[in-house]
């Protein structure tokens, strides 16, 4: 064999390596693994628990379900560039509050209902663009972006808050918080469908596509022309409105709008986006990996709360499983001579 | 012997007297220090497939760049179908049926082939913003069924072999055709760097069906396949256009003396400062060294106040190599030896303990620091010598610093200036004191040590080495050119396609000549 | 020439215009110290009591935990990273020393510094090895040491009692009438700065946030480099926390973690660039003083505190889109 062919013959077990049946294998695994995961844990608590599978546990599971799905689904277009949205809890405290001041409330003499509804999520959109704005046109990175408006929003929502939570009195918005239908929580109807917007958001429009693109090579869809801001702008208003809808829901379910009404659930968004599959570093995963993922994240806590483990090691758990989760995903990536900061 | 376009172009092999679909005219590009193209005239005809071949720095690269609308020439005029066009960017150049396949792959791993190859011009087969997929899918299959492809284009490119997801790349570079109403022009650059046999076949075979639908550009140093798919074969040197020739009857020989040109005069070089080595063990020895898809097999030893030249062109892995003797990449077997030691680096930082000096390619974004001074670049490598315990001491960094800028004759308007204002040539003389600076340095690796600079940087560099033999330096150098190479070093080894092909002792006096060399490179 | 292959690279070749650079980065060096000079005065003419003894005093209280938690995170942000974590680490620490000082005495100082010394080294040993970036790290290091302070207390404050004795001098020493730790923070800073200009390894960290390639290149070990930045940072808040419990009386699981923002804002705020390479202790200096007076301040003025979160974001994401170093950055995430 000449040197040439030795050469080839070992780069061919390279090209292998990135492009055959091995590959195949490897991603197959790997787009399994969270599903299998899921099914793991779904058996384990339901032989440890005799309650798991009750009725009413599956009904907590549904409503906890939906928030975090919300919220995790927006998340994801975010992440899918590379980027991240720290902002979450905070505009979840601000459309929470501004929503319950303009809902018919135990405050003022407010009573816009369904437009209260709409200015909550306004506000998550206002927030979303505020974040695609500051981090596009001055290129500050995202997480110093969007940890500022988080603070923002917290500000705004503490201003509002008073001292003491505004109560939510409109009865139809109140009932829809803890209505239930065929044993499914309205909550959880409303989330679905927020996940099937998603979906076709992801699959039919350029915001979706677009988005796999920035994030897999930004250079490449930058001498493709495509409007690269536009695009990271749109991914964190979708963001942003998740949010919004978010802290909406959460004062519907129950009845306040509360400054604290959205702690905790950052670590838990990102954790449920990540375990699901959807890499930090962008270009790959979606919103189906993030249902998975975050059925996967509410299942987890439901399981070892059954199993009498305070939801404060939860938040620790889930932090470990973050980093975790990046450093597996990163580890082929590592190179000698790297910088990441 | 210099030999113009004008003495060589040979009659037209079509007797038809048809429009170039592309022709370029006395293209000029200059770059601080260097004339990357020099009145270069070309052009491509319809059906036809033109071969382009040229050592590094001939001026290929920077040709395909402006052909692909990424930078605009100085002077000369480009002529799409015999209308002079101008490309502001990239969507220019597809625009006028240009379509590049380039070296590094440029396709997106989580998206379907659709997606890639229709990407940045879906526009038509969106509705209200809303992705209409049959149209999409439709769409790539014609590109795709132009070259007689199976891939679906619906799969994920992650899940496609290497050489398929090239024939995507070509799908891509096809799709200009969608806004261009001619036949397109497809440049392949060095598209069969990484294909095995089977794939190379396969690739052959689409050129020769692109040709019914499109002219191709086929850029690559393996001769061999040049002139196998070629109908005309240009050679470019030193930024010029030297020669047109028929691959049917060209002689190799002719192709390799065409590529190489004329001879420098050895005094540039300071060939007469060059001193014999001293017999003495050698510093650095590889054996075995490989490195996946880069390296085989490499054997390679330096003795001090020798230079050891590596010559090549891109793909034969000598980069690599300089990097992986740097610690900066790893390596799959093999063994470096130090002084006798056996060595293992994990990083540059094993290395430069260990005495062995790297003047980068990069040299802005890796052999200087940016935004800090001349004199903390100075310093970066080994402080130890003007510190007492753990501190500096001011005095005796200026001064040592102070004798590194005279000594190389640095240009700078003093030690604190941002070393980011010096121009190139400077700045490579700061790194150079970099390293020199620093006693335990007994090894230093030049990875094209002279690009970029001025004919009065390059020869001091070149009276440095010359001076650095004489304290027992052993050198690594990776040189621009051939004559660069030959005449700098004592011997010189030729790497071809990852492995050692031939080595040359380059005494003063008895130098091999670049022809020599060139038919073990290419 | 073969090897320039792209329109980046060749932006990249033409020298950047750097007379607008020298400007700029003496503005930056500058402007924050005349805001903080302007603050004083508008402050102190709303409110002349500001310069009291006493109002000095308790700003000064204020003051020392943000100083030091940003003389930590200075060091971590020079090399272009960040430490979300700093303050929750803080806020552990006060739990440690509140448990541990009934058995250690004054040794439990020296135990919880050491302790969060390390753990803050870990943060950026998992950075560097993993090679994953400092925000996700240190988020998720965030959450951890939350969770940790919460199950070690059973969510709980850590009343101290007696042993408080131990550090009760941390509280009460006075220095010319200024609370001692106010004093040792500032004097730490001088310090820093100080052995930043003279110490050989001195600059690295501002080498790493500028040029990091070149400095792996040379042979510098950046590995190191970031675990000690770290390690600094959670000395730092090691110290934070030791200043905090003593003017609490207490340890608690969630203490110190409001403080990260207002640290954020005292970094940003100084003229230390969010991309690393440039700024230091002293700059820091005068963003945690804009910080804090700003926070009386506002009250003197009679701002409800309710509207410091809002200032402390937007006054973050103001100072970073005007410090930031766009030309060397390329691609943002």
């Amino acid at each position: 064999m000449s040197t040439l062919e030795k050469l080839r013959d070992r780069a061919s077990t390279v090209v292998g390596l990135t492009g055959t049946a091995s590959h195949q294998w490897r991603s197959r695994l790997i787009n399994a693994g969270p599903v299998v995961a899921l099914v793991v844990l779904i058996i384990v608590f339901a032989i440890t628990s005799s309650v798991f599978l009750t009725g009413s546990n599956l009904a907590t599971i549904g409503s906890q379900l939906s928030i975090l799905l919300v919220l995790a689904v927006g998340m994801t277009f975010v992440i899918l560039l590379g980027s991240i949205d720290l902002s979450s809890e905070g505009v979840m405290a601000a459309s929470s509050l501004i929503f319950v001041l303009l809902a018919s409330n135990d405050r003022n003499g407010n009573n816009f209902g369904w437009l209260a509804v709409g200015a909550g999520i306004g506000t998550g959109a206002l927030f979303g663009l505020i974040n695609g704005f500051f981090h596009t046109k001055f290129g500050i990175p995202s997480f110093m972006v969007t940890l500022g408006t988080g603070a923002i929003g917290l500000g705004v929502a503490t201003v509002l808050f008073g001292g003491q939570p505004p109560r939510l009195m409109d009865g139809t918005l109140r009932r829809l918080g803890v209505a239930s239908w065929f044993g499914v929580s309205a909550l959880l109807y409303i989330s679905l469908g927020v996940f099937v917007v998603a979906l076709l958001i992801q699959k039919y429009t350029r915001v979706g596509r677009y988005g796999y693109v920035i994030g897999g090579d930004e250079g490449i869809a930058s001498i493709s022309g495509i409007n690269i801001k536009k695009y990271k702008i749109g991914a964190f208003v979708i963001s942003g409105t998740c949010a919004g809808l978010a802290g909406v829901m959460a004062s519907a379910q129950l009845d306040v709008g509360d400054v604290n009404i959205g702690t905790g659930l950052l670590f838990t968004a990102i954790s449920a986006v990540v375990v699901g599959g959807t890499i930090l570093s962008g270009g790959r995963g979606g919103v189906l990996k993030t249902l998975i993922g975050s059925l996967i994240i509410v299942v987890l806590a439901n399981g070892l709360i059954l199993a009498g483990i305070s939801p404060d090691v939860q938040i620790a758990v889930q932090s470990v499983v973050i980093v975790a989760a990046v450093a597996i995903t990163s580890w082929p990536l590592r190179k000698r001579v790297r910088v990441v900061k | 012997m210099n030999t113009s376009a004008s003495d060589d172009v040979s009659e037209p092999v079509n007797a038809e007297i048809e429009q170039p679909l592309l022709r370029v005219e006395n293209l000029t590009k200059r770059f601080p220090g260097v004339v990357a193209l020099d009145d270069v005239t070309m052009e491509v005809r319809p059906h036809e497939v033109v071969g382009l071949i040229g050592e590094n720095g001939a001026g290929k690269s920077t040709l395909l760049n402006i052909l692909s609308g990424l930078y605009a020439q100085d002077s000369g005029t480009l002529k799409v179908n015999g209308m002079q066009v101008t490309f502001k960017g990239p969507r220019d150049a597809a625009q006028a049926g240009i379509g590049m396949v380039h070296q590094e792959q440029s396709l997106i791993n989580a998206v379907s082939v659709a997606e890639n190859i229709l990407l940045g011009i879906e526009a038509q087969s969106l509705t209200a913003g809303w992705y209409r997929w049959s149209s999409l899918n439709t769409r790539a299959q014609e590109q795709l069924d132009k070259i007689g492809s199976k891939i679906s284009p619906t799969a994920l490119v992650n899940t496609l072999t290497f050489a398929e997801k090239q024939m995507v790349e070509v799908a891509k570079a096809l799709a200009v055709e969608e806004e261009y109403a001619g036949q397109p022009v497809i440049v392949l650059d060095e598209p069969t760097s990484v294909l095995e046999s089977d794939d190379l076949e396969t690739l052959f075979a689409e050129i020769d069906r692109l040709r019914k639908v499109a002219s191709i550009v086929f850029v690559s140093h393996r001769l061999d396949e040049v002139l196998r798919v070629s109908d005309r074969v240009y050679v470019m040197k030193d930024g010029r256009c030297v020669a047109e020739r028929d691959p049917k009857t060209v002689h190799i020989d002719d192709l390799y003396r065409l590529m190489v040109g004329k001879e420098s005069s050895g005094q540039f070089y300071r060939e007469d400062s060059q001193v014999a080595v001293r017999d003495a063990a050698p510093v650095l020895v590889t054996k075995g060294l490989t490195k996946e898809g880069c390296f085989v097999d490499v054997d390679l030893e330096v003795r001090p106040g020798e230079v050891l030249g590596i010559a090549g062109v891109q793909g034969s892995g000598r980069e690599e190599l300089s990097r992986v003797l740097f610690g900066a990449d790893s390596y799959d077997a093999g063994q470096i030896w130090l002084s006798g030691k056996r060595k293992r680096f994990s990083s540059p930082f094993g290395a430069v303990r260990a005495g062995i000096g790297y003047v980068p390619i990069e040299r802005r974004i890796e052999g200087v620091a940016q935004g800090m001074s001349v004199r903390e670049n100075v310093l970066l490598a080994d402080c130890r010598a003007v510190s007492r315990g753990p501190f500096l001491v001011p005095r005796l960094v200026n001064e040592m610093v102070h004798e590194w800028v005279s000594k190389l004759n640095i240009k700078t308007p003093n030690l604190d200036a941002d070393v980011v204002n010096l121009s190139g040539g400077n700045q490579q003389k700061v790194i150079l004191a970099k390293w020199l600076s620093s006693p335990r340095v007994k090894v230093l690796i030049l990875d094209h040590p002279t690009r970029g600079l001025d004919v009065g940087a390059k020869e001091d560099v070149y009276s440095l080495i010359r001076e650095l033999c004489e304290r027992d330096m052993a050198i690594i150098l990776l040189g621009d050119t051939l004559e660069e190479v030959i005449s700098l070093s004592h011997r010189v080894v030729v790497m071809r396609d990852g492995s050692i092909s031939a080595s040359f002792e380059a005494a003063p006096g008895s130098k091999p000549m670049p022809v020599d060399l060139i038919k073990w490179m290419v | 020439m073969d090897g320039v292959t792209s329109m980046t690279e060749m932006t990249a070749m033409k020298s950047p215009d750097t007379t607008s650079r020298t400007w700029g980065s003496r503005l930056v060096a500058v402007l924050p110290l005349i805001v903080l000079v302007v603050l004083l005065a508008v402050v102190t003419m709303r409110q002349p009591s500001f310069l009291d003894i006493r109002s000095l005093q308790s700003l000064s209280i204020s003051l020392a935990p943000i100083l030091l938690l940003g003389i930590g995170q200075t060091f971590v942000v020079l090399t272009g990273g960040i430490d979300l974590s700093n303050a929750a680490l803080t806020s552990l620490g006060t739990v440690l020393l509140a448990m541990w000082l009934p058995h250690f005495g004054f040794g439990a100082a020296v135990l919880m510094i050491g302790s969060l010394t390390f753990l803050g080294f870990l943060s950026g040993w998992v950075s560097a090895t993993a090679q994953i970036p400092t925000f996700i790290v240190t988020l998720g290091a965030m959450g951890l040491w939350g969770g940790v302070g919460m199950v070690l207390t059973g969510a709980s404050t850590v009343q101290i009692g007696d042993s408080y004795k131990a550090i009760a001098w941390v509280r009460d020493t006075l220095i010319l009438q200024v609370p001692m730790p106010a004093v040792i923070s500032v004097c730490l800073v001088f310090l820093v700065a100080a052995l930043m200009s003279t110490l050989s390894s001195g600059r690295k960290f501002h080498a790493i946030g500028l040029a990091e390639q070149a400095v792996l290149m040379s042979g510098g070990s950046t590995f190191r480099l970031r675990c000690a930045a770290f390690a600094l940072s959670g000395l730092f808040a090691g110290l934070a926390a030791l200043v905090l419990t003593a003017s609490q009386f207490s340890g608690a699981p969630h203490l110190a973690d409001s403080l990260l923002l207002p640290v954020i804002a005292a970094i940003v705020v100084g003229g230390t660039a969010i991309t690393g390479g440039s700024g230091g202790p002293i700059r820091t200096l005068v963003g945690a003083s804009i910080v804090v007076v700003l926070r009386v301040g506002m009250n003197a003025v009679g701002v409800d505190t309710a509207y410091e979160q809002i200032v402390y974001g937007a006054v973050i994401i103001l100072a970073v889109a005007v410090t930031i170093d766009r030309a060397r950055i390329r691609v943002v995430k």
